[in-house]
């Protein structure tokens, strides 16, 4: 009698089971619609008495977000040219081939995936000081993001490359194209979809960048989101409703983006994160 | 030297291109950095010796210095707990959201989908979200743990030396939880439906089939999202500067962020260079662990 219901009870749960977890995204977008006496109303509301959005275009103008926002753009246009540029080759060629130098390879970038950024930013920031990449701030924290977010690709990219069937070329190769038409006429096509879904995640997480950009770049008018956030940010801030503003315009592209995208984003994940 | 060229287009030339222009960028800017942070910690380094490679070689003073800090126990400690308490909290709650979105029921795989929102959202956003909800005397968190009876007073998350790294944990938890749960539905999938009917129909009651098909079936996946939940907690910093900034008093500071508070901060590069290789050794462990857990995939 009762099993014609579980599932739909289980979905009540994942239901509230999601609503929890998805608890502080609503208090962003809540918070930033409340007016700055209600945010320290006691107890809460949990729903704004007087929604006002009059905060969003106040926080545009007075915290120069159209500045950070195109920094967070530039930057992050630039590591997903170069991480898709460089890392597609470097993962077909991996997925391409099984010898012991290939396993080198993959361990070596295997190991370079585990770098801690916080790791890698003292020395790279001297070194860049060294060869003068300093007075090109923008483009150092190109650079240095690129190199954290381009294993994490080539891992990705690597198992979609391994899904195309060896068979599909080598037929092109009997026909007489060569290595290079065949990558870009058969290979590249196939694979599209999947270096598509993981240029976009490798735009969306260096579009919150924030250690490189910190340590590297001191001209505010070339420093991204993050650090435009992280300058009102702190153990005793009081501007609540102005902060939840901000992150709420930073983050609201990135989740459209992921919702649009989500089942696409969750199967290219799913197929490579564990190879 | 057109056979230079022929090799290039139709030969083993091309993948050396390919592969070769890939990790001459790593090496540039991940390898090379990496050996220098090395050179750097056994260096004098100051603002007049700055701008040169060699400098004054000073032997393990910078290590010796490093561990005579008096907060250098503080943040062992702290970053012990971090590491272990953070991925406790993913793994376990991960693994409790995998087995129930694992069921057979409308919408699962959307629902769960929708979880992945917190690992695609910028950390510092994260950070800042969080030090919201645990403000002490209006953050959300207080009020609701209140009224569920749980605590009685306002817990100052992020001022109370005794929480503030908690207040980090717990924002990281929320951030990891729903990668580790994706990773563990993935390894929950690739389990072949008829070894639990067949253990059912043996008399095997829900918690023996988990004991004896679910885990050890699922032994190479977990010991990947553990070595992945140690590598990511080891790299967050994000959460660090929009939370407590380590403070107060470093009660909350872990080998990250005082690596690049000691570097960025204090302008002390050397000491700096010296925690983050210390940090260093503490990944290549636990991305030992992940390679081998790992390595007959990567193989496959």
């Amino acid at each position: 009698m009762t099993r014609p219901y579980t599932p739909w009870l289980l979905l009540l749960v994942a239901l509230a089971l999601a609503a929890v977890y998805l608890f502080p995204l609503y208090w962003m977008y809540v918070t930033s619609l409340k007016g700055s006496s209600e945010i320290f109303a006691n107890p809460p509301t949990f729903w704004p008495v007087a929604p006002d959005p009059g905060v969003y275009p106040a926080v545009w103008a007075r915290r120069n977000m159209p500045v950070f926002l195109s920094n967070s753009v530039i930057i992050a246009a630039g590591v997903t040219a170069i991480t898709v540029i460089l890392g597609t080759g470097c993962a077909y060629v991996l997925a391409r081939y099984r010898n012991v130098w290939i396993d080198i390879g993959l361990f070596c970038v295997l190991m370079l995936q585990v770098l801690p950024a916080s790791v890698m930013v003292t020395p790279l920031f001297v070194g860049f000081n060294q060869v003068g990449l300093l007075s090109y701030p923008r483009t150092a924290v190109v650079l240095a993001a690129a190199a954290k977010a381009m294993p994490f690709f080539v891992v990705l990219v690597r198992a979609t490359f391994m899904s195309v069937p060896r068979e599909l070329e080598e037929a092109a190769l009997v026909d007489g194209n060569s290595r290079v038409g065949a990558f870009f006429t058969i290979v590249l096509p196939l694979a599209r979809n999947g270096i598509l879904v993981c240029a976009i995640l490798t735009f969306m997480s260096s579009f919150g960048e924030y250690i490189y950009s910190k340590s590297i770049i001191q001209d505010p008018n070339l420093q991204p989101a993050s650090v435009g956030l992280s300058g009102f940010l702190g153990p005793n801030s009081t501007d609540w409703n102005s902060i939840m503003a901000y992150a709420a315009i930073y983050v609201t592209p990135i989740l459209a983006a992921f919702v649009i995208l989500q089942r696409r984003i969750v199967a290219g994940l799913t197929s490579g994160a564990l190879k | 030297m057109s056979r230079f060229f022929n090799a290039l287009r139709d030969g083993v030339g091309f993948d050396v291109l390919l592969v070769g222009a890939a990790l001459l960028f790593l090496l540039a800017l991940a390898g090379a950095p990496l050996l220098y942070n090395v050179l750097m910690s056994f260096q004098q380094v100051d603002m007049f010796t700055l701008g040169v490679l060699f400098r004054p070689f000073v032997g393990f003073d910078n290590y010796v210095a490093v561990v005579r800090q008096p907060e250098f126990w503080l943040v062992t400690r702290n970053t012990l707990i971090f590491v272990f308490g953070s991925m406790t909290g993913q793994f376990v709650l991960g693994f409790a959201l995998a087995l129930f979105f694992a069921q057979k029921f409308p919408g699962a795989a959307t629902i769960r989908g929708l979880f992945l929102v917190s690992w695609v959202m910028p950390g510092l956003v994260v950070g800042a979200i969080w030090s919201w909800i645990l403000a002490g005397d209006f953050g959300v968190l207080n009020v609701i743990l209140k009224s569920l009876g749980i605590i009685q007073a306002n817990v100052f998350w992020k001022s109370d030396p005794n929480f503030s790294i908690w207040a980090v944990i717990i924002a990281n938890i929320w951030l990891g939880l729903a990668f580790n749960m994706l990773l563990l539905s993935v390894g929950l999938a690739a389990i072949p439906r008829d070894l639990y009917e067949a253990a059912e129909l043996d008399g095997a009651n829900a918690f023996q089939r988990f004991w004896t098909i679910t885990l050890p079936m699922m032994r190479s996946t977990i010991g990947a999202v553990l070595s992945l939940g140690l590598i990511g907690t080891l790299q967050q910093f994000d959460l660090f500067p929009a939370l407590t900034e380590g403070g107060p008093a470093n009660t909350s500071n872990v080998a990250g962020y005082w690596s690049w508070q000691l570097s960025f901060q204090l302008y002390d590069f050397a000491k700096g260079a010296t925690v983050s290789v210390m940090m260093f050794v503490l990944v290549l462990f636990a991305s030992i662990v992940y390679v081998r857990s790992t390595r007959h995939e990567v193989r496959g």
